[in-house]
């Protein structure tokens, strides 16, 4: 066993802990497993799935579906009520190029709603590559103010 | 601070990932789904940014790479409570790295109902040219 008188760390040992940090060697296969997840995730995510993203909120008045719908035409949205459900379903049209024919991609996507909402009111609106459904709650459904007189 | 700087400048450097290019007011992004095409004069990118208007908008084209920044125009009113959240409020970025075979001034865009063309026309130098043999 030796003893080695406890020394403090000078500006020479602590360098080589710090350079690095300028490149790591693991640096490269960072890289490498970043593009790996990039292009799986990126399949995943892209545009070719038929799930698009769907918010739900509600305020006092109303619930409201949004979803993210880009590149679709008004007339290719097709939103229907259904049994409680509320189903979105839309068809994304390339339009045909010298060789290749029309191509269309459909997507739906069915949505529970509560049965607090007048199916018959429901609107629906298109801007921006978002779908926004404006379903209104029924009157028996809304908070109500009830005041009580304290004797 | 400043005198650990001092005996280390690797400490005082600025981190390989921050991008100087970026808006700072920028935060935290999502790529968005896109798509590209190459056809003998040019490439085009299909890029999905729904939401995004067109003053939300920036590309910039740089040295070796284009940049798309899309911003979302709706906010989430006052009053509005989420039950159930899908998307995300991030804005959008993209970049793609090209070997500067891009003619940046003639790139040509179009925003339509969420969806994002960029004709990226190739360099004259660089497209295909039929050499005719005598």
């Amino acid at each position: 066993m030796r003893l080695v008188r406890y020394s403090y760390p000078s500006f020479r040992a602590v360098t080589p802990v710090f350079s690095g940090y300028q490149r790591s060697p693991w640096t490269g296969l960072e890289t490498e497993i970043d593009r790996l997840f990039d292009s799986a995730v990126g399949t995943l995510s892209g545009a070719s799935t038929t799930r698009f993203p769907v918010d739900l909120y509600e305020d006092a008045n109303n619930t409201y579906v949004r979803a993210e719908l880009p590149g679709v035409t008004r007339e290719d949205i097709n939103v229907e009520m259904t049994d409680g459900y509320l189903t979105i379903a839309a068809v994304r049209k390339t339009p045909a190029t010298e060789g290749k024919p029309e191509e269309s991609f459909s997507f739906s996507r069915a949505v529970s709603i509560a049965d607090e909402v007048q199916t018959d009111k429901v609107a629906a609106a298109y801007e921006n590559g978002v779908l926004t459904v404006t379903l209104p709650k029924r009157e028996d459904a809304k908070p109500k103010k009830i005041s009580v007189a304290v004797k | 601070m400043t005198l650990l700087n001092a005996l280390i400048p690797s400490l005082g450097r600025t981190p390989a990932a921050r991008d100087e290019n970026r808006p700072a007011d920028l935060g935290q992004t999502v790529k968005p789904a896109y798509e590209i095409k190459e056809t003998p004069e040019a490439f085009g990118a299909t890029v999905y940014l729904p939401g995004v208007v067109k003053d939300g908008l920036e590309i910039t084209a740089e040295e070796g790479q284009v940049r798309i920044i899309g911003r979302r125009a709706w906010k989430q009113p006052e009053g509005w409570t989420a039950l159930h959240r899908e998307s995300v409020d991030a804005s959008f970025e993209l970049v793609l790295e090209h070997d500067n075979a891009i003619d940046a001034g003639k790139v040509a865009a179009e925003l339509r109902d969420g969806v994002l063309r960029v004709s990226l026309p190739k360099h004259e130098a660089i497209k295909p040219r039929k050499i005719a043999v005598n």
